[in-house]
């Protein structure tokens, strides 16, 4: 990418500056752990909604979208749709409001309420496990790609955008990530809004842009089809000619569809988004996640918390034309890259296309969209640590005030712990950032199960629930080692999945053996007291009494 | 091959039988539910609980809008 003028630092620093001083000003109102973790039960839907889209976008993915459109085109944007929107609304009208109405700060404490505490924990150590390696592995992705956009050193990026973050976090906790989110949000939109238009505007326009992906696809895919041919034997090939055309046009690619089939090389065929991502891992993800959950559990009010989601769900829809356009303009700019060099494709178009101010604009949204996702997982890191291990085991009567202590020295801890492990994962292989991301599809069939069946159903026991998400978290592990190229040379088997990364098959079949075990165990053994049933959906009047 | 294996081939085949016209549908058709059940979701869980809010404040059209720009991009893409 071109280099930075003083124009654009000034932009950069700006958008910094206001950020901190937002964080600064709303952690001076901090005075308790209620506070800290929850911001009072104060957030109005407008910020929580707008906190909820910013956080859900990382810097990596900004990035990492933008060369997975230029590789596969646009159906990763089913990802911030079907894998979005069903699941944030399903939640505004049925599982949000009922967290909000039990008045709990995290996920795994009302698991505890209608299950038991060995559920609690189990899910808070599997996601405060999860929570802590993103931090270090969000600091260093960033840091790469925020070097080769700017030039920066990645050293100090981490360790600048770590002590950034972890001083506004530090001050005002939960408010002071969700009010930074909004301004983060806005900055994000805006800049990547921004770079789509100038972009298309540069390659004539909405139709010529959509012909040329047409044909720069169809080349690129031509030549992928031939380079794989030479490897297949003769079966293989007659088998790969004859394969159905799947009713395509034969001048069109797979790039402007979102419905691909079976054996697509994208990461989305379309049982995976429809089944995986749009029933699974879009509702663990929005359902079950305390990182994104933990906002609304401090709205003002029940219909405050209902009103974000749905605020969200309408912002989600116009994301994937600002994340994944760029990349398909930069497929039509650069079609040379092919795609073993698509990540570079979208630094490459910044300093190709924006020009002086707006570049230092991007590298801003790019900030923002790091930032409001590791200051959320660094306050939900705390948050579950604290009150799911500190609180519950060590010190249950700690008042508001000690919350608050240890809430920031914990905070200053995974600053720490972040740093620490983004410098050591610097000796291992890029692809650590996608084995993390498939460690968080471990996770969300099992919890979204154990959170479904014990809303929804007051039949389903602790013991029934515990069961189920072992079995649904090793039936994941399990899948996953299956497909490992290592074991199937060892087993002298093929891979399980023929799809690249099949992530969102191990979801689907998790969810669906966690569900099962949680039925059969539920029907043959005791079942739980009515102390714990009242909190499945319909047990608790508004004000969180028994109905 | 293992059963795992089996069961994988099975579901594969028969999903690969389904024209993606017919899957695009499935795809629409799920938001069409969510539109017929939001449509018949009570007041009282979609306005302010004071009801001080105008048309404004019914969170049904808005989680409309939402699925309506979701039916056209399914549709177009």
């Amino acid at each position: 990418m071109a280099q930075l003028t003083s124009i654009d630092y000034l932009v950069i620093l700006s958008y910094l500056a206001a950020t901190m001083v937002i964080g600064l000003w709303v952690g001076s109102y901090v005075r308790s752990g209620s506070d800290f973790f929850l911001a009072g039960r104060s957030l109005p839907w407008w910020a929580i909604g707008m906190s909820l889209v910013a956080t859900d976008i990382g810097g990596t993915d900004l990035i990492g979208v933008g060369g997975d459109a230029y590789r596969y085109g646009i159906v990763m944007g089913n990802f911030e749709w079907i894998g979005c929107i069903p699941a944030m609304l399903v939640g505004a009208f049925v599982f949000i409001p009922h967290l909000w109405r039990c008045r709990v700060t995290t996920i795994p404490e009302y698991l505890e309420r209608r299950f038991s505490v060995q559920l609690r924990s189990s899910v808070a150590a599997c996601w405060l496990f999860l929570m802590a390696c993103n931090l270090g592995v969000m600091l260093l992705a960033s840091a790469v790609f925020l070097k080769s956009l700017s030039g920066w050193d990645v050293s100090v990026c981490i360790l600048a955008t770590a002590l950034l973050v972890g001083a506004y976090t530090w001050s005002g906790g939960l408010a002071a990530v969700v009010y930074t989110d909004v301004l983060q949000g806005v900055v994000m939109i805006c800049g990547c809004l921004m770079f789509v238009v100038i972009g298309i505007y540069e390659v004539g326009g909405i139709e010529p842009l959509v012909d040329k992906i047409h044909a720069v696809a169809k080349a690129q895919d031509q030549q992928d089809a031939w380079q794989r041919e030479q490897k297949m034997t003769a079966t293989e090939r007659l088998a790969e000619k004859t394969k159905p055309r799947h009713d395509r046009p034969t001048h069109e690619s797979e790039h402007l569809s979102l419905v691909l089939p079976v054996d697509t090389r994208s990461p989305g065929p379309w049982p995976g988004i429809l089944f995986g991502l749009g029933l699974i891992v879009g509702p663990g993800y929005w359902i079950g996640n305390q990182c994104i959950v933990q906002r609304a559990l401090g709205a003002k009010s029940e219909y405050e918390a209902r009103a974000a989601y749905v605020y969200g769900a309408l912002i989600k829809n116009l994301i994937p034309f600002l994340v994944a356009v760029p990349g398909l303009i930069a497929l039509v700019k650069f079609p040379e890259l092919g795609h073993e060099r698509a990540d570079v494709a979208l630094p490459q178009l910044v300093g190709a296309l924006l020009p002086v101010g707006f570049r230092g604009m991007f590298v801003a949204a790019f900030l923002a969209a790091l930032m409001s996702s590791v200051d959320s997982y660094l306050n939900s890191a705390t948050t579950l640590y604290v009150n799911d291990f500190y609180r519950r085991f060590y010190r249950p009567e700690a008042d508001e005030g000690q919350m608050l202590a240890v809430g920031r020295w914990t905070t200053i801890g995974f600053v720490a712990w972040g740093i620490y492990f983004a410098f050591q994962l610097q000796a291992f292989p890029a692809g650590i950032y996608t084995i993390f991301q498939t460690l968080l599809s471990f996770f969300l069939g099992p919890t979204l199960a154990v959170l479904a069946a014990g809303m929804l159903s007051r039949s389903a026991s602790s013991d029934g629930a515990v069961t189920g998400f072992y079995a649904g978290l090793l039936t994941s592990i399990g899948l996953f080692s299956l497909n490992q190229p290592g074991v199937c040379r060892w087993l002298n088997l093929k891979p399980l999945f023929q799809v690249g990364q099949p992530y969102l098959y191990y979801s689907i079949w998790s969810f669906l053996v966690a569900m099962t075990f949680i039925v059969i165990f539920s029907y043959f053994l005791r079942s739980d007291p009515p102390e714990k049933t009242r909190y499945a959906i319909g047990g608790l009047n508004p004000e969180g009494g028994a109905a | 091959m293992t059963i795992l294996h089996w069961i994988g081939n099975f579901l594969r085949h028969q999903l690969d039988l389904v024209p993606l016209s017919t899957a695009r549908w499935f795809m629409v058709g799920l938001y069409l539910i969510l539109m017929f059940w939001i449509i018949q979701l009570p007041s009282t869980e979609t306005n302010p609980p004071d009801r001080s809010g105008t048309w404004r404040g019914d969170l049904k059209i808005w989680a409309w809008f939402a699925l309506m720009f979701q039916i056209i991009i399914y549709s177009v893409f």
